[in-house]
């Protein structure tokens, strides 16, 4: 395996997304910021905001970088160069992770930094913000097994709604469990069984389907 | 055995035996091509033939469902990567990325071949007019493909395959892209596949040519042996004349007493043939290129 190829086209793909990338970092930032204001108005849009940037970046990411090289042909031009099929997989996925992750992981360390920080938050509220964006990471990693099985923009963006409309339930729920229910009104940050569990079972969803997504990757016939 | 088979790898530039892949609607079967090292080589078939699967094929991008494929001396299965540093292909349906400029198309090129040629870049990017600062998406169809070809040249791969590349050219485009594909020949251990369903194209250029048609390899020979076996010959006949039985003879067309037949397998021998059927030589014609690929696409679909 040549990890100079594998570096190269990674780098390739950072740079060809770095306009993206710098706008929903931006657009991260801010409204992480804008949920943790002291208006219960704000604070709520800015968390739909929030979510939605992590939703919105996650397809538009896999559209761009890992569609868009296919149904653009730019694909053949990459394939022809001195690159295995492994290579590929192993850049395209990694990029297309590192990508999402960096402004993921911002508005994650944000809401969980300004939970302390901001006077008027619970800072109980702490132990489900892992576990949403948990959620978000896992619809993100269910979107791109659909993205390299299908190669499809409209089976992703199902996929997309799919995850969207459960996470709505998720939440639902997850506030619906007594003892989460008690905690997030408090100062008092304990770490409940059940969401335990549930960031458990979430990472083995993110895990299973990027490795799913690799397999699947590299398996592949016809790559064009 | 197996010293000879190397042997003879290790003269091919491309070995395909018996190489098949089943699409939906479309079958490659059985394609047998080899092609010796520092010759050019046409591939020419009607659009859909399978000009560009054979190809795809040849660059590890598709996977055929049986067969042996050999590329330069190697297994392109086990050695994609190997091989790939040494071919440069072009495809019509290739595209860079639109945003970016011609110079950052080749400093990432250039960061992934340790033999790309410097001095060589600049001077076809001179000679080919194009602006290195320029973007992808504000250059003409033929800016296009003179920056690809730029990309897979300076790189002096030993092998060339390209498919079809001067489709969509004006003249003065083709003439040079043509003018830099013969620079590339005079170099004579550079192989090059080239494909087209233009005739002329190939004719130019090509030592060999393949005829495709329908997934198959329906000929394939020298050029100056397929000029030199195919005729067209017109003959007057008499009342009831059937054409003799000889291979490579097909009737064209028939009008009144005269007749016109179309070899093959041309000698002097199918004067005598003719003669002694009765039928009286008017002319003796060759064939084009293109009238020799017309005739054997007709007569491989029966």
């Amino acid at each position: 395996m040549n990890l100079q190829a594998i570096k190269i086209l990674f780098l390739k793909d950072l740079f060809l997304s770095r306009k993206y990338l710098f706008a929903y970092l931006v657009a991260g930032i801010a409204c992480s910021f804008l949920a943790c204001a002291p208006s219960k108005t704000l604070s709520f849009l800015g968390f739909i905001l929030t979510i939605t940037v992590a939703i919105a970046s996650g397809i538009h990411l896999i559209g761009t970088l890992m569609l868009g090289e296919s149904t653009d042909q730019t694909r053949l031009f990459i394939m022809s160069l001195p690159v295995s099929l492994l290579e590929y997989a192993i850049g395209k996925i990694a990029v297309v992770l590192t990508t999402y992750l960096i402004p993921w992981g911002t508005m994650l360390l944000l809401t969980t930094g300004l939970t302390f920080i901001m006077p008027d938050a619970t800072r109980g509220a702490i132990i489900v913000v892992p576990a949403i964006y948990l959620f978000l990471l896992a619809g993100f990693s269910l979107q791109l097994i659909t993205a390299v099985a299908f190669e499809s923009v409209g089976a992703t963006i199902a996929v997309m709604v799919g995850c969207n409309v459960l996470l709505n339930v998720f939440m639902m729920q997850l506030f619906a469990i007594p003892e989460v229910a008690e905690i997030v009104k408090g100062d008092a940050i304990v770490w409940p069984s059940s969401v335990v569990w549930i960031v458990f079972v979430e990472l083995t969803i993110v895990v299973l389907s990027i490795a799913f997504a690799f397999a699947m990757q590299t398996r592949k016939r016809d790559l064009v | 055995m197996s010293a000879i088979n190397n042997t003879v790898d290790s003269q091919l530039a491309i070995h395909l035996e018996s190489v098949g892949k089943r699409y939906k609607h479309f079958e490659l079967k059985n394609v047998s091509l080899c092609i010796p090292k520092g010759t050019v080589a046409g591939l020419i078939g009607p659009n859909g033939a399978g000009k560009t699967t054979t190809m795809r094929i040849l660059m590890g991008l598709v996977t055929p469902d049986h067969g042996t494929v050999r590329v330069l001396g190697q297994a392109i299965s086990t050695n994609e990567t190997a091989v790939k540093k040494e071919v440069g292909y072009f495809s019509d349906d290739m595209r860079l990325y639109k945003p970016e400029s011609v110079s950052w198309h080749i400093q990432f090129v250039k960061s992934l071949f340790p033999s790309w040629d410097d001095e060589y870049a600049d001077e076809l990017t001179r000679r080919f007019g194009l602006i290195p600062e320029q973007s992808i998406k504000s250059l003409s169809h033929g800016q296009r493909v003179k920056t690809m070809l730029l990309l897979i040249l300076a790189r002096r791969p030993k092998l060339l395959i390209l498919d079809e590349p001067t489709n969509g050219l004006d003249p003065v485009a083709k003439y040079e892209v043509h003018t830099e594909i013969m620079r590339v020949v005079k170099d004579e251990d550079r192989t090059i596949l080239y494909s087209s369903h233009n005739t002329q194209d190939v004719e130019q250029i090509c030592d060999s040519i393949t005829f495709i048609d329908r997934g198959q390899v329906i000929a394939s020979s020298d050029c100056s042996e397929f000029l030199a076996k195919w005729r067209r010959i017109k003959v007057v006949v008499p009342d009831g004349w059937h054409p003799p039985a000889l291979d490579g003879l097909g009737l064209d067309s028939e009008l009144n007493r005269y007749r016109v037949l179309t070899t093959s397998a041309y000698t002097e021998d199918v004067h005598e043939l003719l003669n002694r059927s009765g039928a009286a030589i008017e002319s003796v014609e060759a064939l084009s290129l293109e009238e020799i690929f017309v005739q054997s696409v007709i007569r491989g679909r029966g």
